[in-house]
């Protein structure tokens, strides 16, 4: 069996987990590659979450939450995107290929295009191989 | 006049007044050549007072062990706005301090044996030269330009210019010698929380073993909890038992703020921290994936 890469995937609750659900509910298939992890919000994903994700053997993480503008709790796609730009920066510096961190916006109708997200992040991340910046996992 | 009797004359006036409690300050440590911290609670004790080069340390820090009682406080330009950034975090009551700023000539790392005069690379390109908020200042201020923002250091960005791998490696040799004294932690004025994350048992963000992934978690997180709110004192550097670069770490950091944020920490306590605040229809070009 050819590798297969491990993604973590956070979702927002109100609009990305929803799209998930979406395409579930019609039958579209993607990856299973992606293990996701429901958040209440963006905005609530402490940096701390990708981290302790690549540090736990994760070779890539996927942030999904809703469009800016469509945030339930108004505002909290907004601080999540400031951090993920410093965030993002931080760990190619470190030496993490920014390929293998996205951050995207899914509203709860796109089932669609959270497949072929998922796909085409999966391939992403099967091209780089296994993550081997935070070192000692196996 | 010269700085060290200034700052005696002033801790002798605000100790006999009864103005504060204590001064923090400088004085020559035991090897007779480096500078180390000084309490002082007595006017008679003044005299130990001292500053010079070796003058390295962030005493801002020190503020957060001492929120009680009225203090006076000598600090650099580089720590005046640590004062400034713990104010406006509300760490500190601005009125029970009293800042002794200094006009910085630039410090050097720790000696040894011989005094050395070779600034730090950071005081090198420093242009900060008078502290951004006092009560007293000591020493002449200096003219100053338009505070330009100074290109990254060139370490950094001989790093940017590595492959991933090679980056990866240099921070894998870094971060391996890393004994997680969290003497960083303690050194720095920003890294202030009553909890940290290292210590958190549930859920166990970072293990206690010593090892490749745990030390790697420290120093992410540690660098991005400091992202905007670094002042780039050197204070963590200094303290590092085995020289681990995190300044370059800070450094990055800092300069990526200042460009997508146009922002400098600490400059003003009343000033938003770019990660507290936004713009709604900003384009930041990094992180969001280009789907638009």
């Amino acid at each position: 069996m050819s590798y297969q890469p491990r993604i973590i995937g956070f979702l927002c609750n109100w609009c990305s987990y929803a799209g998930a659900d979406m395409a579930g509910t019609s039958r579209m298939s993607y990856p299973p590659n992606i293990r996701i992890i429901r958040v209440p919000c963006t905005g609530r994903l402490d940096p701390l979450f990708v981290a302790k994700a690549f540090q736990e053997g994760a070779d890539g993480v996927l942030v999904a939450g809703c469009h800016p503008g469509d945030c339930h709790y108004a505002e909290g796609n907004y601080h999540a995107r400031r951090r993920y730009a410093l965030l993002h920066l931080l760990l190619e510096f470190l030496g993490i290929e920014p390929e293998r961190i996205r951050l995207e916006w899914v509203s709860a109708s796109e089932g669609k295009r959270f497949t072929q997200l998922v796909t085409d992040f999966t391939e992403q991340v099967a091209r780089l191989g296994p993550c081997q910046a935070v070192g000692g996992q196996s | 006049m010269d700085l060290s009797q200034a700052i005696r004359d002033k801790a002798r006036e605000l100790l006999e007044t009864g103005a504060v409690k204590c001064v923090i300050g400088y004085e020559t440590g035991t090897d007779g050549i480096n500078a180390r911290p000084a309490f002082i609670y007595e006017a008679a004790e003044v005299d130990r007072l001292i500053f010079d080069e070796t003058c390295g340390h962030n005493l801002a820090t020190y503020l957060l062990h001492h929120r009680a009682e009225n203090i006076a406080v000598v600090v650099k330009p580089c720590d005046s706005r640590a004062i400034n950034l713990l104010h406006g975090e509300h760490q500190i009551e601005r009125d029970k301090v009293y800042i002794i700023g200094v006009v910085c000539p630039g410090v050097v790392g720790r000696q040894w044996g011989v005094k050395g005069r070779q600034l730090l690379p950071a005081c090198q390109a420093c242009t900060d030269r008078n502290p951004v908020v006092y009560d007293y200042l000591v020493g002449e201020p200096v003219a100053e330009g338009a505070p330009a923002p100074a290109p990254p250091l060139p370490e950094v960005e001989d790093l940017e210019r590595m492959p991933p791998e090679e980056r990866c490696q240099f921070w894998r040799r870094e971060f391996e010698r890393c004994i997680r004294c969290y003497a960083c932690r303690q050194a720095c004025p920003g890294c202030q929380c009553t909890e940290c994350f290292v210590e958190r048992l549930e859920p166990e963000w970072v293990g206690i073993r010593i090892d490749a992934p745990q030390n790697w978690m420290w120093h992410t997180i540690r660098a991005f909890h400091l992202a905007g709110r670094c002042i780039e004192c050197q204070a963590c550097r200094r303290a590092c038992p085995v020289d681990i670069r995190l300044d370059l770490l800070n450094h990055k950091l800092a300069w990526e703020v200042a460009q997508l944020f146009n922002f400098r920490p600490g400059m003003t306590a009343e000033a938003l921290f770019p990660l507290a605040t936004f713009v709604r229809d900003e384009k930041l070009g990094v992180g969001e994936w280009a789907s638009s």
